[in-house]
């Protein structure tokens, strides 16, 4: 019998398989014994009740043949009995990429599912990679990854545009709070934070920018917005192009360094995040030099530290919350976001099911770029649709900027009545924000602001306890220095003070234990404590007690304008009392 | 500027920017058969340099790989843009075609009298060419071109999108003689 002939794109395809084909996809593709546990798991199948196709085992075997016939020994003994198959024809290959694409949302519910640990979503998106890389790809997204390779971000956002809207949501916001210190800095040296973005709010949604902005002024944040690098979301990850990958993560990692930020901050986004936190540096080969994490987790630190001061009964609409999947289900952020709500919101319904069984929203960190799949990506919405109507809430939060746009497509297309929002808006829209923000700290410093306060400073360097010590004075404050733990209780006990300003890293006890101390002594448990170290990574030893957290918490080094400005945060002075 | 060497009166450097916004004589957009614009640096020509650019292209209907044509910048910086049809996605011979398109964007930018001309890294990115086979292609052709005595050009910039995609060239460059 004469052998098929394959096609020249067909031939690359497999040659590349040999190249991507790592232990967690080989494993996954040779594990599966089709015992169906994925099945009822995917929400393309519930929607489509009696087709087969959209199984997630069945998807699986579009590729898994030929890994079967061209890598697995079985192929080679047993290739009946295996189901091994090939692939010859540009024809197949588009119709692997209708499976790849059109009917896979890679949220990793079946992985989840799965009792054997077939991870689809990796084969699912190796087989997207594959096609790519013989430019067999939907329309839609081969527009978002020439995008994202060439202008540097998904959505084709010119530079000069990205920062005229920046500017406009800067003098917005400065114009709102009549605070020119409230302006959004590009491109600042040196900062706590570099916060980076979803294209999709520059382009659409610049919102949520200035609400971040307004939530980063009041906790007195030192932070920047960068020119490059700025977005931290990644086609990569939906197309499987890992060159994509690591050269987006890179940009943000570069820009980062070059602007020396101590960490960076990713607005809301279940794609971003992920690809930018979780799989970048992998994608890279960089190691990178800072802690990343989401703003749901810095906005939760600023409300538990006292930074932000926030009213939930400005929120008083029935929300309910969706999970990213690429945020719950793939690294585990299911709490964090509950925490904000239920400090932001007075009627938080949960969906069910929820957290890492929550449904897709099918807008699939990219699904929406393929107009080709939207009917039936939409159908298979109907399960969303269902569990949101159930809530009976009138607003479904998300973090993720995908999911928004897939809620709000299939609230529309099922005509449920909600609105979709994120975190960040409620935050905003609960925030508290005191007069005494608005005053400068210099005119405020100029009447001792802090006369009448009594302040005990907690530092074992000398240096430390010499300038804070200076600084509090100068402002009015009776200071007492302590250099070690058993020092300050028993200054703490002597004298009473208003405030403790508490190193963590000490000889002897450390700031943790001293800290629980004060908490637990029935004399000094009201004390305000404000946390200052050079260790962030301490931090735990703060906040795994069971006690009152502190009223604030700075890093070192801390500058005269932030110590004042918590200070007088911490000890509730406003600028109407600067006559003290 | 990352990188540079001299050979004799000619120049080829290397710097990192986006090519659409480079002062310069002429640049090549690494296009598409159907020479429409399109995403990416398509994109931002379009949105920087305005509607005429898409419109002198259609005279010229559909081109083969290989092949090259000019038109104006429209409103950017550079005068000319040169439309360079190249390979794509691991395509048969990719690096003879490369040579090819490579060759041919030389000499567009030639017939109008361009002095200083700006390649990006051709093929890569997007269109998956690994980066030090367009090293070795387009530098080797640049540099067998500007050898010809007869040539007005003076300077050749690559210019890089990445950090990542300086090294390679860096590294081909320093080999040229």
């Amino acid at each position: 019998m004469q052998a098929q002939e394959r096609s020249y794109k067909s031939q690359k395809v497999i040659d590349r398989m040999a190249k991507k084909l790592n232990r967690q996809i080989a494993g996954s593709l040779a594990a599966c014994v089709h015992c169906g546990n994925c099945t009822d798991s995917c929400h393309y199948v519930l929607a489509n009740p009696g087709d087969p196709t959209y199984a997630p085992a069945y998807k699986a075997d579009r590729i898994r043949r030929i890994f079967k016939r061209h890598f697995d020994w079985t192929g080679g003994v047993l290739p009946w009995w295996v189901k091994a198959g090939s692939v010859f024809t540009d024809q197949e290959l588009e119709e692997l990429k209708d499976v790849a694409f059109g009917k896979c949302t890679n949220c990793r519910r079946c992985s989840l599912n799965c009792p054997m640990g077939v991870d689809f979503a990796v084969v699912n998106r190796m087989t997207r990679g594959l096609l790519v890389s013989v430019g067999v790809m939907p329309a839609g997204v081969a527009v978002v990854s020439k995008d994202q390779w060439e202008i540097g971000n998904q959505m084709g956002v010119l530079k000069e545009d990205y920062v005229e809207t920046i500017q406009w949501m800067s003098d917005e916001l400065v114009e709102a709070l009549g605070e020119p210190a409230a302006a959004i800095a590009i491109d600042k040296p040196g900062c706590e934070i570099m916060y980076t973005i979803n294209p999709r709010e520059a382009k659409y949604d610049p919102r949520t920018i200035s609400d971040a902005a307004k939530i980063f002024h009041a906790a007195g944040e030192s932070w920047t917005m960068p020119s490059e690098g700025w977005d931290m979301t990644n086609f990569g990850l939906f197309s499987g192009d890992d060159d994509l990958g690591g050269v987006v993560a890179r940009r943000v990692y570069e820009k980062a360094i070059e602007l020396g930020a101590k960490r960076v901050v990713m607005s809301e986004c279940g794609h971003g995040y992920r690809s930018t936190r979780c799989e970048g540096p992998n994608w890279a080969g960089m190691d990178v030099p800072f802690p990343m994490e989401s703003s749901v987790v810095t906005m939760l630190r600023y409300i538990n530290e006292g930074r932000i001061k926030v009213d939930k009964t400005r929120n008083t609409t029935p929300v309910t919350y969706h999970d990213s999947c690429n945020n719950a289900r793939s690294c585990g952020m299911f709490e964090e976001p509950r925490e904000v709500l239920n400090l932001v919101v007075t009627d938080f319904r949960e969906m069910y099911p929820n957290r890492a069984e929550n449904y897709c929203c099918t807008g699939g960190g990219g699904a929406m770029s393929m107009s080709e799949y939207t009917p039936q990506r939409l159908k298979s919405a109907k399960v969303k649709a269902d569990q949101l109507r159930a809530t009976g809430a009138k607003v479904v939060v998300t973090s993720c900027h995908n999911c928004v746009d897939g809620l709000v497509d299939l609230i529309r297309h099922y005509k449920l009545d909600m609105k979709v929002t994120q975190l960040v808006n409620l935050v905003s829209d609960a925030l508290v924000i005191e007069k005494r923000a608005a005053v400068p700290v210099t005119e405020i410093a100029a009447a001792l602001v802090l006369a009448g306060r009594r302040i005990l400073v907690v530092d074992d360097e000398p240096d430390v306890r010499t300038f804070l010590t200076a600084m509090l004075e100068d402002n009015g404050a009776t200071v007492f220095a302590a250099a070690d733990g058993n020092e300050c209780l028993a200054l703490a006990r002597k004298e009473r003070p208003d405030l403790i300003t508490l190193d963590l890293s000490m000889p002897g006890m450390d700031g943790g234990k001293v800290f629980e101390a004060i908490r637990k002594d029935p004399e000094l448990a009201k004390v305000r404590v404000c946390i200052i170290t050079g260790k962030p990574e301490l931090r735990k030893l703060i906040y795994e007690r069971d006690v009152t957290p502190p009223e604030g918490y700075l890093d070192k080094p801390v500058s005269e304008e932030t110590l004042l400005t918590n200070v007088r945060r911490i000890l509730e002075i406003t600028g109407e009392h600067k006559a003290h | 500027m990352t990188a540079e060497k001299k050979f004799k009166e000619k120049r080829i450097s290397i710097v990192v920017d986006d090519i659409t916004t480079l002062e310069i004589d002429a640049f090549v957009f690494y296009a598409s058969h159907d020479l429409q614009l399109g995403a990416g640096f398509g994109s931002a020509i379009s949105m920087r340099g305005g509607p005429t650019i898409q419109e002198e292209l259609k005279k010229f209907g559909a081109v083969e790989t290989g092949a090259a044509v000019t038109t104006s910048g429209g409103e950017l910086k550079a005068k000319y843009i040169v439309h360079a049809v190249g390979p794509r996605f691991q395509e048969a011979d990719t690096e003879g075609k490369l040579k090819a398109v490579t060759l041919n964007a030389l000499k567009q930018a030639e017939s109008k009298g361009v002095e200083r001309l700006a390649f990006p890294t051709m093929g890569t990115g997007f269109y998956g060419i690994p980066l030090d086979v367009s090293a070795k292609v387009t530098l080797g052709t640049i540099r067998e071109y500007l050898a010809n005595g007869q040539t007005k050009l003076k300077e050749v910039v690559i210019c890089a999108r990445d950090t990542r995609d300086v090294k390679p060239f860096q590294t081909v460059l320093e080999s040229l003689s």
